[in-house]
């Protein structure tokens, strides 16, 4: 126990403060070519005719790749996980979103590549785009994705599902029903280093991969997957990043320019532009989430029923994961016996989503906040009350009934009314964690409780 | 590539950087840079022949003894620190000090309304205070008042050598700024009071920044600054952009134009 | 032309426009100045310029001149910090440490320029183009006023709040410890 409770300084706060931390783009070797990539002007449209001859014929142009050289061009992500693939790395007979790269360049300048990019000669039959998630599953909507608006595979469902208890019997017993809609909007990561890859093909065969993911074996899988290359003649090496915040683990830079590495036998840099960032880098994602809640007028919440719709962008990436997180976490920190939860992955011609601090969890978690103060309006009841009354306490099962270990809503909550000079009522201020017993635990939440000691693990918020 | 083709001209004083602007086609006229440098990292670099680069030009005095003259080179940190009102305000409403201290009065002036949302944050200062513009037009120089200046830029290019104004008795500045780098106010008010009477400017309502007649006619008929603000939108329609909504803008200009008056003193 | 960068003149041939990021990296490799927007925008890039903080992004080689150039690789080094970079060190104030470089020099200037302690509405003014996507500013802002009173070195790293077990509590096969 050396560093619990210990100031320890930074293993790199010194290089830190006199800047000797090497990031990808200090990385210096001889001889590196810029790369550059050609992006969709349009925020959905067919690819028609793609000609690279001009580009190719370029002086100081090293290499033009396009969905032909990609040796496995469709991978996902989450494949190892049985997610199937949807995403092209370079994109071959459509675009689905406005920044999706088509195509790329190594050349011996960033002018070249430029040049190169501008000779590239591709023609689109544009199409009708979808940005607002709501319109998704509307009849007449633009059809984005080849799966449909939604993302089909979640066990026999379309969608992600939790079912516990009886809802409907909550809703009967409710003195008052409360409604609320949340719609937590995109939000870019914006590290101050943008994403960037130097790969340098070595004599061996191999290609060192200088790369500033936060997921190293993510990337690792993904670059040998879409190169068909076994991983041992990948060596990545990472670990200073100037920033991610869940923006890096999408493998956004290091698999193309692996690809005009090979191409072009020679080392490889690609730093995309904050204008590059901004519009093509992934965001957190937009949600649109809808809960009604059977409450009764002491401030019991009986039941919850929640429809919730993820934005995923024009691709999958690691939205289902994201979506089964929320859906395990949307009581938040409270206990509700009875749920009815379906959560959506809808396609828009958006930039893909990705993780963001709590990937699927900030979302609802907001939303969840929002909605005690809002039900506790309604009742004319104390919001922190409502909130202890409810809080999830020891043996209490979560969603996706986990039983709860050492739940800190009840500490939290009276640490943070003590600080804000809150008084509570006597009972709420005498409140533990320990198990619910005596009047918290009133009959709609006796059945739902782990039997003392258990240790109940989910199978997956029942789908 | 607009940026290798063009050729680059130092001139070391005014007379030179006149000569050298001539009719001022196929110029690209380099001040502080805060807006040519990215344009040149993004590949936007205006194409034509010369880039006319100011920095050794001199132009960059400002002198305040009596009537006011502020050289096109003048920094907007050198302005905001003048105690030149309601300039020194506007000035120091610019994005931050490392961006003011390289951002000069005359690129400020003649800065485009950008893709994002209007330019020029020194507009409505120069407009309230009824400032003329000392420009050259063909190797000839000449002064017109700020508000001719900002309506021909467009039609004929000019090369701002500075500009000139009365001091005014009394001064105010009000705006509505975001506070990050290259954040610009999304709009501003600013009032001076000239041996005349008030003269009141709005930026950020229109494409460039335009005088509030209105206010200040109600002003000259000894409104309070309650009724004068009342007016403020007579004649303009704010648009949408990047930075604020139309209503926004609606909403918010009254408040500063009342805001502004009332700094002033009274109105 | 000669640049003048940490009190070396260094010949440089990149063109009159090209930025002094460019050719701080590209040409000399100086790599503390780095790229985060090359608009101005977030202060990565920042140096001093005749001792003041400028965005290198922003300035063309051709209106550098004679000015001395600073870097952060001319403020300090390892074992002989500058007050403001021990200070950062001291007080957690670099996490990823890629707008470090633009913030240690513009509070640096800051306190150049005051000669004594700088308040908390100081710094903020000073570094009020500095994006830290990080840390939420709060220990930056105190690393600076503590490095401009001298604050530096001072805070001893902190003993573990518990006595040092004779015995590791767990012992894991094959740990260091």
């Amino acid at each position: 126990m050396k560093a619990v409770g210990a100031r320890l300084p930074r293993y790199d706060g010194v290089a830190h403060v006199t800047a000797r931390s090497v990031y990808v783009d200090d990385v210096r070797v001889p001889g590196t070519l810029v790369a550059k990539a050609l992006r969709s002007p349009h925020h959905h449209a067919a690819i028609k005719r793609i000609d690279t001859a001009r580009a190719k014929r370029l002086s100081g142009v090293r290499g033009v790749v396009t969905h032909e050289d990609v040796p496995n061009n469709v991978y996902g992500h989450l494949e190892a996980l049985g997610i199937p693939a949807d995403e092209p790395l370079l994109a071959e007979n459509d675009v689905r979103y406005r920044g999706q790269p088509i195509a790329a360049v190594a050349a011996e300048d960033s002018d070249t590549a430029l040049e190169a990019l501008d000779a590239i000669e591709i023609e689109y039959e544009e199409r009708p785009a979808l940005f607002d998630m709501r319109n998704a599953l509307d009849p007449d909507a633009p059809r984005m994705h080849h799966w449909g608006g939604v993302y089909p595979h979640f066990g026999p469902h379309n969608h992600r599902r939790v079912r516990k208890g009886d809802v409907e019997w909550a809703f009967d017993q409710a003195d008052v029903i409360v409604e609320g809609v949340y719609r937590p909007q995109a939000i870019e990561h914006c590290p101050l280093e943008t994403q960037i890859a130097l790969v340098v093909p070595e004599a061996g065969g191999r290609l060192t991969i200088y790369s500033c993911t936060q997921a190293m074996y993510f990337s690792l899988g993904v670059v040998a997957a879409h190169l068909e290359v076994p991983l041992n003649r990948l060596k990545f090496v990472g670990g200073t990043v100037g920033g991610g915040f869940g923006g890096k683990v999408d493998t956004a830079s290091e698999t193309i320019a692996a690809l005009l590495a090979l191409k072009s036998r020679r080392p490889v840099k690609w730093r995309w532009t904050r204008e590059e960032e901004f519009l093509a880098s992934s965001t957190r994602a937009p949600w649109h989430i809808e809960i009604a809640d059977a409450v009764t007028s002491d401030g019991w919440v009986l039941g919850r029923r929640t429809v919730t719709l993820h934005d995923s962008g024009a691709y999958a990436r690691f939205s289902p994961y994201g979506v089964t997180k929320h859906a395990f976490h949307h009581t938040g920190a409270y206990t509700i016996p009875n749920l009815r939860f379906d959560g959506f992955v809808v396609f828009t011609n958006r930039v893909p989503t990705t993780a963001m601090r709590g990937f699927g969890v900030t979302s609802v978690s907001m939303a969840v906040e929002l909605h005690m103060t809002r039900i506790a309006e309604v009742l004319g009841i104390s919001p922190w009350e409502l909130r202890l009354k409810n809080a999830n306490r020891i043996g209490d099962t979560t969603a996706n009934r986990v039983a709860m270990q050492d739940p800190s809503t009840v500490p939290v909550t009276l640490a943070a009314a003590e600080r804000v000079g809150e008084k509570l009522g006597p009972e709420y201020a005498a409140m533990t964690a320990d198990r619910r017993s005596g009047d918290l635990l009133p009959e709609h939440l006796v059945a739902q409780q782990a039997p003392e000691g258990a240790h109940v693990l989910g199978n997956g918020g029942g789908s | 590539m607009g940026l290798s083709d063009s050729e680059i001209l130092m001139p070391a004083s005014g007379a030179d950087a006149v000569r050298a602007f001539g009719d001022g086609r196929d110029v690209t006229v380099f001040a502080g840079g805060t807006i040519l440098m990215p344009m040149i990292a993004y590949r936007r670099y205006p194409q034509r022949a010369r880039t006319l680069m100011l920095g050794r030009a001199g132009l960059n005095q400002i002198s305040a003894d009596g009537n006011v003259a502020v050289g096109a080179m003048t920094t907007l940190a050198a302005i905001a620190g003048s105690g030149v009102e309601p300039l020194a305000a506007a000035a120091r409403d610019v994005a931050d000090p490392e961006i003011r201290a390289q951002a000069t009065l005359g690129g400020n002036l003649c800065a485009p309304p950008s893709r994002q949302g209007p330019r020029g944050d020194l507009q409505a200062a120069l407009l309230a205070a009824r400032a003329e513009v000392r420009c050259a037009v063909a190797g000839r120089e000449r002064i017109e008042p700020i508000d001719e200046f900002l309506a021909g830029l467009d039609a004929e290019p000019r090369l701002v050598l500075g500009v000139e104004l009365e001091r005014p008795r009394r001064a105010a500045y009000s705006s509505q700024r975001r506070p990050h780098a290259h954040s610009y106010a999304v709009m501003a008010v600013a009032c001076a009071e000239l041996a005349d009477g008030v003269r009141v400017a709005a930026a950020g309502v229109a494409k460039r920044a335009v005088r509030l007649r209105s206010v200040e006619r109600a002003l000259a008929d000894g409104a309070a600054a309650e009724q004068a603000s009342a007016g403020a939108l007579d004649g303009l329609e704010p648009q949408d952009d990047a930075l604020a909504s139309s209503w926004y803008r609606r909403e918010v200009l009254p408040v500063l134009v009342r805001r502004a008056i009332t700094q002033l003193g009274g109105g | 032309m000669q640049l003048n960068v940490n009190g070396v003149s260094r010949a440089v041939s990149s063109p009159p426009l090209t930025s002094l990021l460019e050719v701080l990296r590209e040409e000399l490799a100086v790599l503390s100045p780095k790229h985060g927007c090359e608009q101005g925008g977030c202060g990565a890039c920042t140096v001093l310029v005749d001792g003041e903080p400028r965005r290198s992004c922003l300035l063309p080689l051709a209106a550098v001149g004679d000015a001395r150039i600073t870097t952060v690789e001319g403020l300090g080094a390892p074992g002989d910090l500058a007050p403001v970079q021990s200070a950062f060190h001291d007080r957690y104030a670099a996490q990823c440490g890629y707008c470090t470089s633009g913030m240690l020099l513009a509070a640096h200037a800051l306190i150049e320029r005051k000669g004594g302690p700088v308040d908390r509405d100081e710094v903020l003014d000073a570094l009020s183009g500095h994006v830290c996507r990080c840390t939420g500013y709060v220990k930056i802002v105190e690393a600076v006023m503590a490095a401009s009173r001298g604050q530096v070195g001072a805070e001893p790293i902190e003993q573990p709040l518990a006595p040092e077990p004779s015995q590791p509590e767990i012992e894991i096969a094959g740990s260091p410890a």
